[in-house]
């Protein structure tokens, strides 16, 4: 199996090298035949990378331990889910999960633009496979996951940290990846168009969507890792700018600016060699992000291991990298003269311009205090480290520049805003701020940079208000339906722009949630039983301390009782597991009680058996649900940009549909945005229910807790009620004799659906469990080339229709009248 | 474009780049910390006296001490054989033990070396690595 993996891989080398030649030979001599060649053995490296991929996550579901990568991070007694994981759990199978998922991605983007921009593709493909080869090259010489005992094997492997045995973290990495194998995309096509010339803006309408995916994802990924880092790790926060962290957020800063520079091009022909050398700058960032986590160039918490090795070939890579891109860039330098010039510093452009600059800034900024303390060290000699306080000294202030920018951009007219306009713009968003700004004065919130931020967040929140009212009412003017109707029309409209202020208020959300962080409290204590802290409008106090055993693991489990005003809340249940082979890192069980307002937030820090004294760490966490909560209203706002055309089709038709219908469908819209009240309790009486067979004990860590806040526990770990009825369910299935699929069945038919499942099932399946993923992979990577494939047809109707529609607005007799001019612009607006 | 837009927007650029400069420098000397082993430290120690250090080594085994009732701690960190005794009085990492490697944060002081607070980090040998040999 080994052996056929790393053969695999070699011959994916040669494919890849064969696609490279062929592709650019092809294109030299103009020869089609090379270039479906080329392009074809490109496809086949996303075939073999497919049956590699296959062959690891085979070996880890068959615990095959004369594979080194598979003995080092996985074991029998983990659970099926965290086995198939723990593909990407190390560094070796993170590489070729990377590869795997470019050679997805570029296909799918080879195929869907194989025709529309046919002179482009033997390039993408060409840059995209030697990306593929950099990554095929450090596997086979270096980190080859494939790689065997070469005496006898280990009877079994040494498990995956228990860290990462986690929902959040499970997904998270993926994520990310995708997110940055994303943005190589955009980078295959900006080459592509700088190597034959083709620099119009049809190469920018090709990787338009790509980047807004890739940002998504990325944003997701990120935000993934703050709700682990604040759930699993216990230090009571999301964030500490450590370098790992940093690594994903680079691209993201180039990403955003990048997507708002991108409009600029587009309506206005500048900032063209801008565009390319953000797109340019973040493919190169992901790449350095991979380097500086993979090669242990920076310390960092979770950095793989040292490798010098590995950091040379990655310095090598990325200096090629840039040589030849931004060489390519200036010698097509005279093709990327800018269109038009900068006509005023107030308008649309201008902003966009100082957000670009500001965002880099922030990349800039966050690479250089990264890099610090090995460059202090490079230079000095002497080590210097940068802590977080130093990060957000300068990112708070430039945050809330940023945030500024983001309630002002929407309301300058593109090339120049006249006084007249600006006094009409600024009025409703301006006093909104003022408003918000005094209320929190009056409440009295002394912090200058949280006071700011909810004053600036009224601003934005003004300005999103006042864009959908007058958008709606304009539309309402010409369509003649209701307001909601109007107003939905509006968005399908011109998605892109308003799908982007729902971004913007997703964005808000989060600043609300960062602003929360400084109004944070914190006490540490000793308790014994029956004593209590005192925290903000919360009493704490200990009741006792358990220890417990499941197998798999030993579990201190505090029992806390949670009072405010002298009434009881509810109990709480922080707890240390000391996982097998793992008791020298135990992990620490935060408990959580989550509102609207502010989190409490529990850890256990340390314990005195015979005491029964514990050490507790008590934080207020106030407003943090705002940044889960915002991210929601995030990928709702991207999705609704990324939509086609056709999914609203039925909206922005004319007939006025009743206002329930519409009313429901904004409803539907913002469902999954809505902040989940707290139902997650954490509950002593739960935790104790002991499997009393194997089958049951099983079945425990199978199923999974369907309250909507635990984020898919296994109900073994689950801590609230909902997990304890469960279980106390489950017992009694196994009481009555019933075998597992029985079981299985009993609670799909409970619950009324397959939730409860959690993990791939396993058994009788096992053979058959590892093909799941793929198949739900490749079946959605169909679905997802057919809709890109669909909205490339219908991208080019809606484009002729819009130019049609405005050609038409434009031979309309001249008027004066304001709700004329403002239709006027808003139709134009939509050729956005 | 004309001689003097370009003097103007150059001035413009090394005016602001300036000054980020210099905000930059500023913050750096009091947001940086040094980066040293206890015996680079403890060769010369009053050279350090006073300055924001990160001290990395390991804790001298059976040298912690612990106030009952309470999170003041007392223990020894050593490197290349050379010892410092250091406070604490806090939370401490799970990994903090005898024998641990770890990096404190804080001040040193003719009296041992003052940790800040939550200035311990356990340097555990592996988050996503196992460890070496086991």
């Amino acid at each position: 199996m080994a052996n056929l993996g790393t053969f695999i891989l070699l011959i994916t080398f040669v494919v890849a090298s064969y696609a490279v030649a062929a592709s650019v030979a092809g294109a030299r001599r103009r020869s089609a035949r090379l270039i479906e060649s080329g392009t074809g053995a490109f496809y086949l490296v996303t075939a073999l990378m497919t049956v590699a991929s296959a062959l690891i996550v085979h070996a880890f579901a068959t615990n095959d331990y004369s594979i080194k990568y598979v003995q080092r991070y996985s074991d029998a007694a983990q659970p099926l889910f965290y086995k198939l994981t723990s593909y990407w759990g190390g560094l070796d199978g993170s590489i070729m999960f990377w590869v795997f998922l470019l050679a997805v991605f570029g296909s799918i983007a080879v195929y869907v633009n194989r025709d529309r921009h046919r002179e482009l593709i033997p390039y993408v493909v060409a840059t995209i496979s030697i990306v593929q080869m950099f990554f095929i090259f450090l596997m086979v010489i270096h980190n080859n996951p494939f790689e065997t005992f070469l005496a006898d094997a280990p009877r079994d492997g040494r498990g995956l940290s228990p860290l990462l045995q986690n929902f959040y973290m499970a997904i998270h990495p993926p994520s990310l990846y995708v997110g940055f194998v994303g943005m190589t995309i955009p980078f295959a096509f900006g080459i592509a168009a700088l190597a034959t010339g083709h620099l119009d803006d049809s190469w920018l309408r090709a990787v338009r969507r790509w980047t807004m995916m890739a940002w998504l994802f990325l944003s997701f990924g990120l935000t993934l890792g703050m709700l682990w880092a604040y759930e699993e790790l216990g230090w009571g926060g999301y964030w500490m700018w450590d370098p790992v962290e940093n690594a994903g957020l680079l691209p993201w800063f180039t990403a955003t600016a990048f997507l708002h520079s991108v409009m600029v091009q587009e309506r206005r022909g500048m900032l063209r060699v801008w565009n390319v050398a953000l797109v340019i700058v973040t493919f190169f960032l992901t790449i350095f992000g991979t380097f500086m986590t993979r090669s242990g160039i920076v310390q960092s918490v979770h950095a793989f291991g040292e490798d010098r090795e590995l950091a040379w070939m990655f310095t090598i890579f990325m200096i090629c990298l840039l040589t030849i891109s931004f060489g390519l860039v200036i010698w097509r330098l005279p093709l990327l003269r800018a269109r038009n010039e900068l006509d005023s510093w107030v308008s649309r452009e201008a902003a966009f311009l100082v957000n670009n600059w500001i965002l880099l800034f922030c990349a800039f900024f966050v690479l250089f205090a990264t890099m610090f303390p090995t460059l202090s060290e490079a230079v000095t000699g002497e080590r210097l480290t940068i802590a977080a306080p130093f990060f957000n000294k300068w990112m708070a202030p430039i945050g809330l520049i940023l945030l500024f920018l983001t309630g002002v951009g929407p309301l300058l007219a593109w090339r120049k805003s006249t006084l007249i306009n600006l006094q009409n713009q600024f009025l409703f968003p301006v006093s909104c701020g003022l408003v918000a700004g005094a209320a929190v004065v009056a409440l009295g919130v002394r912090i200058w940079s949280s006071g700011l931020c909810f004053a600036l967040s009224g601003f934005v929140f003004g300005t999103i208000t006042q864009e959908f009212w007058r958008g709606a009412r304009v539309r309402q003017g010409a369509t003649g339906s209701d307001i909601v109707t109007a107003l939905i029309g509006l968005v399908a409209r011109s998605h892109r722009r308003y799908g982007g202020y729902i971004v913007h208020v997703g964005i808000v959300l989060i600043f609300l949630g960062f602003a929360g962080e400084s109004f944070k409290k914190e006490e540490q204590a000793i308790l014994k039983p029956g004593e209590q802290v005192a925290i903000d409008r919360f009493v704490v106090r200990h009741e006792a301390i358990r220890v417990t055993d499941d197998g798999q693991k030993q579990m201190v489990t505090a029992d806390v009782t949670v009072l405010s005003d002298g009434r009881v809340l509810g109990r709480m249940h922080p707890a240390k597991w000391f996982f097998r082979k793992h008791e020298e890192e135990p992990t620490t069980e935060v408990a959580i009680r989550r509102s609207f307002s502010e989190d409490l937030y529990l850890t256990l820090a340390g314990y005195e058996m015979q005491a029964q004294a514990a050490t507790y760490k008590v934080t207020i966490n106030p407003l943090v649900n705002w940044i889960w909560a915002g991210f929601g209203v995030l990928a709702v706002g991207t999705l609704i940009a990324l939509m086609p055309e056709s999914a609203f089709a039925f909206a922005a038709a004319r007939v006025p549909a009743g206002a329930v219908t519409t009313a429901l469908f904004l409803l539907m819209l913002f469902t999954p945005a809505r902040v989940v009240a707290q139902e997650h309790v954490e509950d002593p009486q739960t935790v104790v229910v002991v499997p009393r067979t194997p089958l049951e004990k099983d079945m425990q860590r199978e199923l999974v807790c369907i309250c909507p806040t635990c984020g898919k526990k296994n109900i073994a770990e689950c801590t609230c009620p909902v997990a304890g009825r469960m279980r106390s369910e489950l017992a009694e299935q196994v009481k009555l004799g019933k075998g597992r699929d029985d079981i299985r069945a009993w609670f799909v038919g409970r619950y009324g659906s397959q939730e409860p499942l959690g993990a791939p099932l396993d058994r009788g399946f096992n053979r058959l469990a590892w093909v799941f993923p793929y198949l739900v992979g490749g079946a959605s990577l169909l679905g997802v080339g057919i809709v890109v494939s669909r909205w490339k047809k219908k991208e080019g109707d809606a484009s002729r229709a819009a130019g049609d529609s405005a050609e038409a607005a434009m031979q309309a007799p001249e008027s004066r009248s304001d709700a004329l001019n403002a239709r006027l612009d808003d139709e134009l607006r939509d050729l956005e | 474009m004309a001689p003097r837009a370009f003097a103007k927007i150059g001035l413009t650029a090394i005016v602001i780049v300036g000054a980020l400069c210099a905000l930059m420098y500023a913050t750096l000397r009091e947001g940086t910390e040094y980066y040293k082993h206890v015996e680079e430290v403890m060769a010369q120690p009053d050279a350090w006296y006073g300055k924001r250090l990160q001290l990395h080594g390991f804790v001298v085994k059976d040298s912690i001490l612990k106030r009952r009732d309470s999170l003041d701690y007392q223990f020894k960190i050593e490197s290349e054989g050379a010892v410092v005794g250091a406070r604490y009085s806090g939370i401490v990492p799970d990994t903090f033990k005898s024998g641990s490697e770890v990096v404190l944060k804080g001040r040193l002081s003719p009296d041992g070396f003052a940790v800040e607070p939550d200035g311990v980090m356990a340097k555990c040998p592996s988050k996503y690595e196992p460890k070496a040999g086991g």
